[in-house]
């Protein structure tokens, strides 16, 4: 299955602005993304609870999953999204 | 972080608020009440909510203040206000709000324990009806706990 692994990159971290601007973008892919941290599992990286409920800060490794068609380019969007600092534009 | 993430003193469970700007500043102004807050933060909380929303689901929405806000935070703290007749949110009613002052990032975990408590059904629908201050002290209690690791 392709996956990305990325770092957050945004100084708050993955909570609430940042977590917003990525979970929209999650929700218009055109295959089911998923986001996981640590050993946990894998959560809806459209669903805004289950991505605040990851806890990520600035540095945090998460792993990002999706499979079927245009999988690959969904997840290069999203984690180039998440390795950028979303609050620098505040 | 402060011992007394929620004081009992920010806990409103009978509020009205005539929209969505009016049910933040309430929520500031009960921030700068119990002093974890300077007045100014308010207007950095309506900022905040005009550049992204702060609705998270189930009913509940998170307000706080910008990054440039941070300054006029005195402490950690939370605030639990209840709208039981709903505040329009963006075309999401919104029961509860949890209003945040945070310096650090402390409030990462913070967050991530409160969206724990919202993503189980039975404990958000609680959170929502909640009528008595225990009950809110009782399920965000665990948040407290977690925030001081």
């Amino acid at each position: 299955m392709p996956t990305r692994t990325v770092t957050v990159g945004s100084s708050s971290g993955l909570h609430a602005r940042p977590a917003k601007i990525f979970v929209e973008a999650a929700a218009k892919a055109p295959v089911k993304v998923t986001i996981r941290s640590g050993d946990r599992k894998p959560v809806p990286a459209k669903s805004m609870l289950s991505v605040l409920a990851l806890g990520a800060k600035q540095g945090t490794e998460v792993i990002l999953e999706a499979e079927g068609e245009g999988a690959d380019e969904a997840l290069d969007s999203l984690a180039e999204l998440l390795a950028k600092d979303l609050d620098a534009d505040a | 972080m402060s011992d007394q993430l929620l004081d009992p003193r920010a806990i409103r469970l009978g509020e009205t608020a005539a929209g969505r700007d009016d049910a933040i500043r309430r929520c500031g102004e009960v921030l700068v009440e119990i002093g974890a807050a300077e007045p100014g933060y308010i207007d950095t909380m309506l900022a905040r909510e005009q550049s992204i929303s702060t609705y998270v689901g189930e009913g509940v929405a998170i307000p706080h203040g910008t990054l440039a806000g941070k300054d006029l935070v005195k402490r950690d703290a939370l605030a639990v206000l209840r709208f039981p007749e709903t505040v329009d949110w963006d075309g999401e009613p919104v029961t509860l709000c949890v209003a945040i002052a945070a310096q650090g990032d402390g409030h990462v975990e913070l967050l991530a324990a409160l969206a724990e408590i919202l993503l189980d059904e039975d404990q958000a629908r609680e959170l929502r009806e909640a009528t008595e201050p225990e009950t809110v002290i009782r399920l965000l209690g665990s948040i407290q706990e977690e925030a001081k690791q």
